[in-house]
């Protein structure tokens, strides 16, 4: 009884994960070079000293870091944004998505 | 303070710690460095004595201390009293520091390989020849392999933060931290349940089972204080351990569990606690998710089951449950440190946490706590992108979870042996040393042999340094300016320490810092370097100057106030926001969402399981030459029980052979009922080959040489209990 | 600084804390120079392995005795007991003949094979004229010594002794009266030796017991 409980829960999950990361379907980013693209076209602003609030991965959860990217166009900084290419964007999500504060492998360095 | 005013702490360091407070305040200054002088002058006679405060580098700790210094020469090293994470306290290592710095075998000025690697045979090069010589290896590397061909390995240390970023700088995301060959199965359990890495409150617990770990050998600060003040309090300490270690011998109860068999005690506990329904309602209702699901997993794991495959009766199981439940909040089982033991080590810790959230102790007085942390500031850099690089790490996909900024030793040295999927041959290592703590040495070797250029950065000739083409002089601790770390301890002791040098660097020995920065140069990569430590620190502390003060007047910054119930309300870093007893992600990921239990492998016949450990007055390799430890011990022996020994032959003393699959070592047999009769012990940090150890060299036998290279299938932490031996008297 | 009543220092080691982690043997052997092989203090370990019952690891060093037999046992007067009740070694004077050695029912004292002298703890005498705790103490993780002047009644040591809960380590059929006192309870009880004393010495008659 047991692995049927079992069974039926990992399709649940697998259908929530796949839901959740509908971006991510799309194409692959690259993670290491998003991270390249995070610090040079978003850091300068978003950081300590910056202009606006500090960001790193860890700053969102893998959810709220959906929600941006869906709803860039959205934010005050969209003419940055719009700069971007496609992959680049997916690029920056690997990383950030990836890297989240409830992510399996949180960053560590900024 | 504030852990001070607890009923639990000792009283008497309490008023150690008060007093040392009041009379810095009555000085207000530099109160230790004023108060010599005054003696200095009372005992006159032109000793010209100056006391510095510093962090001991002789584990991970960094234990705050005091240096005293007479004509230009460390004579002491004293515990700082203001530093609450050590307790006002330094170890048989700390004490041995000086042996560090003053200590013939250092290594004196960068050395070039002239014969085959590991032959010893060296040439004295000027720095300015090393860096321009390991900058253009770096170079053609780079540009043959790709930035990604050149490995990275730093151990725990304060400047290790430059040898990585000087890794992003140069373009290779192949970093290793020591991590893999410790600690990870232990953080990817707690993370993977709790959602960030907790820490325990081993100060004000009532009761607290300790599976493995050694606590009161394997110092870690403020624990291993904590735990003695915690147990004259009343707190009763129940130890796992197949070897009765120091930490069993004081224990109220120890059990000498048979090795593999820990998540089958505790998933008999979890099932105790939930079908006695012992389990804090409440709490589980708000903050645990899949319970349900748990509960009918641990239901077929019941004390009885639990007796077969651990060895410890169902009745005292079944009693240590409902005991921990009764001291709950107040009760853990102690996440432990080094967790590189079994193929399954991710799962059985995962029991572990399991456990500790049934116990409700999350955020509680006595339990598992997450302290505030102070943040520091940074020196952002923009490191450049090749494009050229491969995608992934090289070790990628051969653990099912690995933690992308630490990577896997085992898996990596796979990869290089392999060639695939893409070609490693470079490699700089600072202050770890592989050939010895990473299980089968034979195969670093056979690594090593796939390098085109390998160069290492430590204080002396380590078995690592020994294999490198290039060896670079590093100071110690005691001749560094590091920056600043913010460090995570427990119980309102979390701080922040540094250090200044307290006597110039000796040799021409050269800081790794210094080391990176000037092959930054030569490899164009100077923006990532264009500051010196002071920028940085300064960088680093740029808003917190209560900490520039504390860090002047008492040599350590302690962050007060309470370190529990901070908390509450705020939803888990978990993807669904609560514990994880059941794990979502793993299912994503081919793992089991619950730990289930699988036997070890059974001892065959005529062999023995070997299990590695440490005392407290060995840090794995990195201190067993120094000359004031080395009276302590100057070699390792082999536990081993009396019967089986008896069958073999072999009497207390004997010089034993053990071999098994991975190699062979020779040592001294150590007849002794403190080991179970299918487990043999061996201490880390001797066997070495390194001829530049004088001490040690040619003493005991090397646990990397003996040890097969097993993984821990979730998180790629090499697992170092796998491995079954044969013993016979030479 | 008022020194109205002189002082006598001495130690309370609780044995039941101590972990045997060899700490306060390497402060002393850097803080005293104490050269190869050889040690002022040490730990005693009294272990059962049955897991039954807990082990015991006690830490000792020269218990600076009120009537030292070691003093008597010096035929040039080179060791001797100070006013805050020290047991002093004076370097210039000693011959080392090693009478002193074999006197200490402790064990306490070696001969320091480089300068030939006998050589045993002073409860770090330069540290406490700076004011400081001997290194054995002020190391200690789990501190397990205390120390302080018994003159002092204030003193947590003599608050302590007062308390009673404390015993002494003497020797078969000689009380040297140790000040070092070791908590109530501490299995280890029976190591001190009958001291060898040279046949000349005399004792006072209530030395021996």
């Amino acid at each position: 009884m047991f692995k049927k409980i079992f069974a039926v829960l990992m399709i649940m999950v697998f259908l929530l994960v796949s839901i959740g990361v509908v971006l991510a379907a799309e194409g692959k980013g690259n993670a290491r070079k998003g991270k390249y693209l995070f610090r040079k076209n978003c850091r300068t602003c978003h950081s300590e000293n910056g202009s606006a609030a500090e960001l790193s991965p860890i700053s969102k959860t893998q959810a709220d870091w959906q929600k941006v990217f869906d709803n860039y166009k959205q934010l005050e900084c969209k003419a940055e944004w719009d700069k971007l290419s496609d992959q680049d964007r997916l690029d920056m999500y690997e990383q950030l998505y990836g890297h989240a504060y409830d992510s399996p492998s949180p960053a560590k360095c900024k | 303070m504030s852990a001070s005013s607890k009923p639990t702490i000792s009283r008497r360091s309490f008023i150690k710690l008060s007093g040392a407070a009041a009379a810095a305040a009555a000085v207000g200054g530099p109160s230790r460095v004023l108060h010599a002088l005054v003696s200095g002058n009372e005992e006159g006679a032109g000793v010209a004595a100056r006391e510095m405060f510093s962090a001991c580098d002789m584990c991970f700790n960094k234990c705050g201390l005091i240096a005293r210094v007479e004509d230009g020469v460390i004579k002491k090293l004293d515990p700082n009293p203001h530093s609450l994470k050590s307790r006002g306290m330094l170890c048989a290592r700390g004490n041995a520091g000086i042996k560090q710095l003053y200590d013939p075998d250092r290594l004196k000025y960068p050395l070039l390989r002239k014969g085959g690697r590991g032959e010893g045979k060296w040439h004295r090069l000027t720095w300015d020849q090393a860096l321009d010589h390991a900058a253009e290896q770096m170079q053609r590397i780079g540009e043959t392999y790709t930035r990604c061909g050149f490995l990275f390995m730093a151990g725990t240390d304060m400047q290790s933060t430059f040898v990585h970023r000087f890794a992003e700088a140069y373009g290779s995301y192949n970093v290793i931290s020591h991590e893999s060959n410790c600690l990870l199965s232990r953080n990817r359990a707690f993370l993977d349940t709790f959602g960030v890495v907790p820490t325990p409150d081993v100060l004000h617990s009532k009761y607290i089972i300790m599976p493995g770990a050694n606590r009161f050998e394997a110092l870690v600060t403020p624990d291993s204080m904590d735990l003695m003040t915690a147990m004259q309090g009343g707190c009763k300490l129940v130890v796992l351990d197949p070897r009765f270690t120091k930490t069993a011998a004081l224990a109220d109860e120890w059990y000498a569990i048979k090795p593999g068999t820990d998540m089958a005690f505790f998933l008999a506990i979890a099932q105790v606690l939930i079908s006695e329904n012992l389990y804090d309602e409440k709490f589980v209702a708000e903050k645990i998710n899949g319970l349900d699901e748990f509960k009918a997993h641990v239901a077929q794991y019941t004390p009885e089951w639990a007796e077969k495959e651990t060895e410890i009766p169902a009745r005292d199981i079944r009693r240590m449950a409902r005991e921990l439940a009764a001291a709950a909040p107040a009760a853990m089982i102690y996440p432990g440190r080094r967790s590189s033991d079994y193929t399954d080590s991710t799962q059985i810790r995962r029991s572990f946490a399991i456990v500790n959230a049934l116990l409700g102790n999350w955020d509680r007085e006595g339990g598992l706590i997450v302290p505030k942390k102070i943040k520091t500031g940074s020196i952002y850099h923009d490191a450049p992108f090749y494009e050229d690089n491969p995608e992934d790490r090289v070790d990628a996909g051969r653990a099912q979870m690995m933690f992308d900024e630490e990577g896997s030793f085992k898996h990596t040295r796979d990869a290089v042996i392999e060639g695939r999927p893409y070609p490693i041959k470079g490699w700089l290592t600072y202050k770890t040393n592989p050939m010895q703590t990473g299980a089968n040495r034979n195969k670093t070797i056979q690594m090593i042999d796939h390098l085109d250029f390998m160069m290492s950065v430590d204080i002396v000739m380590s078995d690592t340094a020994w294999m490198a083409d290039l060896v670079l002089p590093a100071p110690s601790y005691l001749e560094r300016k590091d920056p600043i770390s913010a460090f995570l301890a427990s119980s309102s002791c979390s701080g922040v320490i540094t250090r200044d040098p307290i006597v110039p660097a000796m040799f021409e020995s050269r800081p790794v810092f210094w080391i990176v920065k000037e092959l930054s140069k030569r490899l164009d990569l100077t923006e990532s370097f264009d500051f010196t430590i002071d920028d940085f620190r300064k960088a680093q502390l740029e808003k917190l100057p209560e900490v520039v003060t504390a860090l002047k007047n008492e040599g350590v910054y302690n962050i007060t106030g309470p370190s529990y119930g901070i908390h509450e309300g705020k939803p888990f870093k978990t993807k669904s926001k609560k514990i994880e007893l059941f794990n979502s992600r793993y299912v994503e990921n081919g793992v089991d969402p619950m730990p289930v239990y699988h036997p070890p492998q059974p001892v065959p016949r005529d062999h023995f399981r070997m299990v590695v450990g440490r005392n407290a007055f060995i840090t794995q390799s990195a201190s067993t030459n120094n000359s004031l430890l080395w009276e302590l011990q100057n070699e390792n022996s082999l536990w081993i029980h009396p019967k089986p020994a008896s069958n073999l032959g072999i009497n207390h003393g004997d010089r034993v052979e053990v071999v098994s699959p991975a190699g062979r070592g020779r040592l001294k047999a150590r007849v002794t009922e403190e080991t179970r009769p299918d487990t043999v012990y061996m201490d880390t940090g001797f066997g070495v080959i390194s001829k530049g150890l004088s001490n040690i060299f040619g003493k005991g036998a090397c646990i990397a040489e003996i040890l097969e290279d097993h993984a821990d299938s979730v998180s790629g932490n090499m697992a170092m209990h796998e491995t079954f031996i044969r013993v016979r008297r030479v | 600084m008022k020194q109205s009543t002189p002082k006598k220092y001495g130690i309370v080691i609780d044995g039941s804390r101590c972990i045997d982690c060899k700490a306060c043997m390497i402060a002393c052997k850097v803080e005293n120079d104490v050269p190869e092989g050889m040690w002022r203090n040490w730990i005693r370990p009294l272990q059962n392995v049955s897991g039954k019952q807990k082990s015991e690891f006690q830490p000792g060093q020269c218990m600076q005795c009120d009537d030292p037999s070691c003093v008597a046992a010096c035929p040039v007067g080179a060791t001797y007991k100070q006013a805050d009740g020290l047991v002093i070694i004076d370097p210039k004077k000693c011959i080392g003949c090693g009478n002193c050695v074999s006197a200490c029912p402790y064990g306490a004292r070696y001969r320091n094979p480089a300068k030939n002298i006998a050589d045993k703890c002073d409860f770090c005498q330069h540290r406490l004229k700076r004011g400081e705790e001997p290194a054995c103490v002020i190391t200690c993780p789990t501190k397990s010594r205390i120390f302080g002047d018994l003159n002092d009644p204030t003193s947590e040591v003599s608050r302590l002794v007062s308390e009673g809960k404390l015993v002494r380590v003497i020797a078969p059929h000689i009380n040297t009266r140790p000040n070092i006192y070791y908590r109530e309870g501490t299995r280890l009880l029976d190591w001190a030796v009958t001291p060898t004393l040279p046949g000349n010495i005399h004792m006072p008659a209530e030395f021996w017991e």
